[in-house]
């Protein structure tokens, strides 16, 4: 359990990327986030690949949750995601744009060699 | 069917409806310079205690307001004044849940499985439609107001003049409904690459002393590039690494907004260009498929027939419910 828990709470800074789909929608969006940690608070930017980033608002980390912000322009991408396992973040995203309001399923893991 | 209808004939006009709603942040009185964006900018920001710029929406038309994107939402500014209007905080509206309605019964996946073959379904009804009306061949309604002949007067001729926008919309609601098979047989088809690669730049490092080029110099730089075209949307460089400047041409019905330039904040270079004239053929087809299905092809007409003929469906599902309810008491003459 202990091991488990140490494994789980490593340092989540570095690369993750993954996708996340939109209920109702039809595709898979690449994602592509690059994380600082200090303490409870994440920083960094994300976006879908490494050209186009954006910078990360209110991150923060509570025990496996990770939480933070980030809006596009007229989307704001609210993430709500949990550690799964050491390299592994999967949770639920809320895109907000002035009228529409969806949800989506989210997972990425770190990149390999991060 | 009669879900899509009715949404569909709202959505038609949507930008018009949307100012009704918000006639406070939809409005400004011309009159004078239009101010730069760093000043319109400037004013968001004093109002909003620094809130960083996203993205510059200028306006369409000398009557309506400049947009400017913040994390917030969307502040509405009097480009003339430098006056904020208001702001539009995000989440969704009664406009958005439209929307939801008529892309997905806002319930996600399965609605989206259910109105993609409910557009196969009005195909299939319009066509079995079209051989019922065949031998009678009604065009006018003569039966007395709500009687049995009246409305099977009233469903064939709505059927008939509606006939050729209904296949229209159909066939694109349900291309729109398979978009992934569409494009795949598509690429098959012709052997054109999937889509655009999206964008992947990299701005310059900045050298000692270096200054930003403005926003108005970024839209400066695009507008040379695509004589006639105008920028609706400017994309600050702390979003996305580069400035990003999207142009359109007013008068192109058909992705007429896919002219994006984007610009090195540092030295103004424009690092890359996705224009409309180099859409894949994947990416024409599918923007000239939802062009039609919207009616903007043929503009304000196109959306007005749209609307009109998206309320009739209602209309042909009840008389068509009220025949087959009186079969016994309708009986068909020539």
């Amino acid at each position: 359990m202990l091991f488990a828990a140490v494994a789980l709470a490593r340092d989540l800074g570095g690369t993750w990327s993954g996708t996340f789909k939109v209920d109702g929608g039809d595709h898979t969006v690449p994602q592509l986030l690059i994380l600082k940690q200090q303490g409870k608070t994440l920083t960094g930017s994300g976006g879908p690949n490494a050209g186009e980033q954006y910078p990360i608002e209110h991150g923060r980390i509570e025990g496996d949750d990770v939480k933070f912000e980030l809006t596009t322009g007229e989307w704001k991408f609210t993430y709500d995601l949990k550690q799964t396992e050491s390299d592994a973040l999967r949770g639920d995203l809320k895109l907000e744009s002035v009228g529409d309001s969806r949800t989506a399923k989210v997972s990425l893991v770190r990149a390999k060699g991060d | 069917m009669m879900t899509l209808g009715v949404t569909g004939s709202i959505l038609a006009f949507e930008p018009e409806i949307d100012r009704l709603l918000h006639p406070s942040v939809s409005y400004v009185m011309p009159g004078g310079r239009v101010l730069s964006l760093v000043k319109i900018g400037d004013s968001v920001s004093s109002k909003y205690g620094g809130e960083p710029i996203v993205a510059f929406l200028p306006s369409s038309s000398p009557r309506f307001p400049t947009d400017v994107l913040v994390s917030r939402g969307v502040v509405s500014v009097n480009q003339y004044t430098g006056e904020v209007l208001g702001v539009r905080t995000r989440g969704q509206t009664l406009l958005g849940f439209v929307r939801a309605l008529h892309v997905r019964l806002a319930i996600g996946d399965a609605g989206r499985n259910i109105l993609r073959w409910s557009a196969v379904a009005m195909l299939f009804s319009i066509i079995s439609g079209l051989y019922l009306w065949w031998p009678v061949k009604r065009v006018r309604i003569r039966g007395p107001w709500l009687g049995g002949r009246f409305w099977f007067d009233l469903h064939n001729s709505v059927g008939i003049y509606s006939l050729l926008p209904w296949l229209a919309l159909a066939v694109t609601g349900a291309v729109i409904g398979f978009e992934d098979q569409t494009a795949a047989l598509l690429d098959k088809l012709t052997g054109s690459s999937p889509v655009h690669s999206s964008r992947s730049i990299f701005p310059s490092a900045p050298g000692g002393g270096a200054t930003e080029i403005t926003p108005d110099q970024a839209v400066a730089i695009a507008c040379a590039q695509l004589p006639g075209a105008v920028p609706y949307r400017v994309q600050m460089p702390r979003y996305g690494g580069v400035y990003v400047v999207s142009l359109e041409y007013s008068d192109h019905r058909i992705a007429g907004g896919s002219n994006s330039f984007s610009i090195d904040p540092w030295s103004g270079r424009v690092i890359s260009a996705d224009l409309e004239s180099g859409l894949t053929t994947r990416e024409r087809f599918m923007a000239t498929n939802e062009a039609i299905h919207t009616g903007v092809v043929f503009g304000l007409p196109g959306r007005a027939i749209v609307a009109l003929v998206g309320i009739l469906l209602p209309v042909q599902a009840a008389s068509g419910l009220v025949m087959w309810l009186w079969r016994a008491r309708i009986v068909p003459t020539k």
